[in-house]
């Protein structure tokens, strides 16, 4: 796309990437903690190589491995990727990590604004900005955003939403 | 009360008193298997027959306290369905935000000239929506042509009220598109999803035997003893399996007749009007100023036979598959005519997808197909290895087909979409009614240097998709379809 579209201009919140990174380590967290659970259990599996019956242990191993080099990209290339702008009255966010999403949503064709902030986002001060259209993929969510910024983007947009408001779905 | 004078006092009403003798029928099936459990553990003894006559009599006199506690009301602009059961609930539905009206006739409704009339709102969800089951087919008609036509705006000249709404009741169809003919239920099984109709009926059947079987006394060993009897008689299972195919073009078919018997297309007002069925009776009304495109779709067998089926893309209408329906499966010509004449013309070529896509369509047609078949040959199952082969060769056309529907297009007031092989929906969509775009790109897409682009659209599904296109030919599509919004962000 990067012959096709311009990025847009603002980036989010360099504290986003410890949010992503957090999310990250969460989520293997639970995965790892979930293998050596199901490890205990596994020494029962009388279908599994003796070797492995031994140290059940090492699938829980390798998949943490595994995921390091995950856990440590992501919000590096999240950073990158993700950028939003409001310009000539249309929302444009880009988002996305292995895949990537454009969304254009135009102020007036917007049905609700809502800010929201989950728990670690409040750890972090940052906040998520969620933009309703009548269609699922005329919707946006833009993330990571410092938390003033998301909140005045927030009330720009649904300002400017009521003032240009045309129900022409 | 304070009602304006010209109005006529709002009279609340009940549903038909008729309902009365269909509501205890219904309620029988479910009431069938206690009633019969009474019995047989009574032992048919007098007293037992005394508990079956209450059971009768209390869902008797429930259907007649439903019926008696139930009344609705239009008044104020506003339609009021008020139930004072053992609580008291009422719900307050404003006209204008009625979009459709959709009147319905089940076998037993019409054997009594009663209807079913369903209000669409909008709200998408089910619990929103109102609902008058058992009310005369006159009064459905007359609530039909006041709810609608009060939306219209049709009673908005002030004091001759009354008499709009007569007309409207009245109001004759004033152009049918089309009566599809009868010959044309032949091509019903070919759209494919009512040739598994014997599998369906074996598969219901099979159900009830083990929800009712529980009550019986039958339990999982029965069950177990059944399935391995049938397992050693393999000839009789090969014989129903072979019966079961061979019956499906016909059951299917008449499947099909019986859901589409007696099509009719037809405009009353401002509204676009379907009706069809043989047992159950259906009458779609669908606003006109509410439809901003069609949905044309075709399985590889219809287009041989060059017959498609087409749907209306219509804003905040639920359940847009069944009721959005304009023709059921009709020659193509015909498909294309009623489009143009009933939605808008639309001729314009669709724009191929670079060949990186025919390659994509390619790999996941046969790729999974081709593991599938290595991993069986590994495990030593060769014969169900040799099917997944056969299977991955298939996807070779099956690919090449995905690839040639893949297109879009936009002619300066409508864009399209088309996609898929199985089934190839080509979709045409009114430029107002899209309210954004999400352009979409997988790891591998871009790799391949390819996009999905969506057109975000308030009707119909929600998004209307232009699989694998060119990363400069996606930018360029949304830019041209709606220039003001993109031309911001688009790199010269």
């Amino acid at each position: 796309m990067r012959d096709a579209l311009r990025d847009p201009a603002n980036q989010v919140s360099p504290r986003a990437r410890s949010l992503w990174f957090a999310e990250a380590v969460i989520v293997t967290a639970l995965l790892v903690g979930g293998l050596v659970l199901l490890s205990m259990w596994m020494t029962g599996w009388e279908f599994l190589p003796q070797w492995l019956l031994d140290r059940t242990w090492v699938v829980a191993l390798v998949l943490g491995l595994l995921m390091v080099p995950f856990v440590l990209a992501e919000p590096v290339v999240r950073f990158a990727v993700h950028r939003w702008e409001l310009a000539a009255d249309v929302v444009y966010a880009r988002s996305g990590w292995l895949s990537r999403k454009w969304v254009f949503v135009p102020v007036s064709r917007i049905q609700t604004v809502d800010k929201a902030q989950g728990w670690l986002e409040r750890f972090f001060g940052l906040a998520t900005v969620e933009i309703r259209t009548a269609s699922y993929a005329g919707s946006s969510t833009i993330k990571g955003l410092d938390y003033e910024v998301a909140a005045r983007l927030a009330e720009e947009l649904s300002r400017r939403a009521q003032e240009l408001r045309d129900d022409a779905t | 009360m304070s009602l304006p004078f010209h109005e006529p006092v709002p009279e609340a009403a009940r549903l038909s008193p008729r309902l009365l003798l269909i509501d205890p029928i219904r309620v029988l099936p479910s009431l069938l298997v206690p009633l019969a459990g009474v019995l047989v553990a009574g032992g048919f003894s007098p007293r037992s027959f005394i508990w079956a006559a209450f059971g009768v009599a209390g869902s008797v006199l429930y259907a007649v306290v439903r019926w008696a506690t139930f009344s609705y009301t239009i008044t104020g602009g506003r339609l009021e369905l008020s139930r004072a059961f053992i609580g008291r609930s009422t719900r307050v539905i404003p006209l204008e935000r009625i979009r459709g009206v959709d009147v319905t006739t089940p076998f037993l409704h019409r054997l009594l000239g009663l209807a079913v009339l369903k209000l669409d709102t909008g709200a998408g969800g089910e619990k929103q929506e109102g609902e008058l089951d058992g009310i005369t087919v006159e009064e459905a008609e007359r609530l039909r042509a006041v709810l609608l036509a009060r939306h219209a705006g049709v009673t908005g000249a002030p004091g001759v009220a009354g008499q709009p709404l007569e007309q409207a009741a009245a109001a004759p169809r004033d152009h049918v598109f089309l009566r599809v003919p009868p010959a044309w239920l032949r091509y019903g099984p070919l759209s494919g999803a009512f040739l598994f109709t014997p599998f369906a009926l074996v598969a219901g059947a099979v159900g009830l035997a083990f929800q009712w079987g529980g009550e019986l006394g039958l339990d999982e060993d029965d069950a177990v003893a059944v399935g391995s009897w049938l397992w050693g008689h393999p000839l009789l299972l090969v014989g129903v399996a072979v019966a079961l195919v061979v019956l499906m073009p016909f059951l299917g078919a008449a499947m099909y007749a019986v859901f589409n018997w007696n099509f009719v297309l037809f405009g009353r007002g401002d509204h676009l009007v379907a009706e069809r069925g043989l047992i159950n009776r259906r009458v779609v009304s669908l606003e006109r100023r509410r439809i901003r495109g069609y949905e044309i779709a075709e399985s590889p067998l219809e287009r041989q036979a060059k017959v498609a089926r087409l749907w209306a893309v219509v804003t905040g209408l639920g359940d847009s598959q069944t009721r959005g329906q304009l023709l059921p499966v009709a020659p193509r010509a015909a498909v294309g005519d009623i489009a143009a004449e009933a939605v808008g013309p639309f001729s314009e070529a669709l724009r191929p997808h670079p060949p990186a896509a025919r390659r994509r369509r390619l790999f996941r047609a046969i790729a999974p197909w081709l593991v599938l078949a290595l991993v069986l040959y590994a495990l030593g199952q060769t014969i169900i290895g040799i099917i997944a082969t056969v299977l991955a060769v298939a996807g070779i056309a099956l690919g090449l087909d995905r690839y040639r529907s893949l297109g879009h297009t936009y002619d300066g007031t409508r864009l399209s979409v088309r996609s898929g092989s199985l089934r190839r929906a080509q979709a045409v969509v009114e430029r107002r009614a899209v309210v954004g775009w999400t352009i979409e790109q997988s790891w591998f897409q871009r790799r391949a240097g390819l996009v999905t682009v969506i057109a975000g659209v308030g009707a119909g599904s929600g998004g209307y998709k232009a699989i694998d296109a060119g990363e400069t030919q996606a930018a360029a599509f949304a830019a041209e379809v709606t220039p003001e919004w993109m031309a911001p962000f688009l790199k010269r």
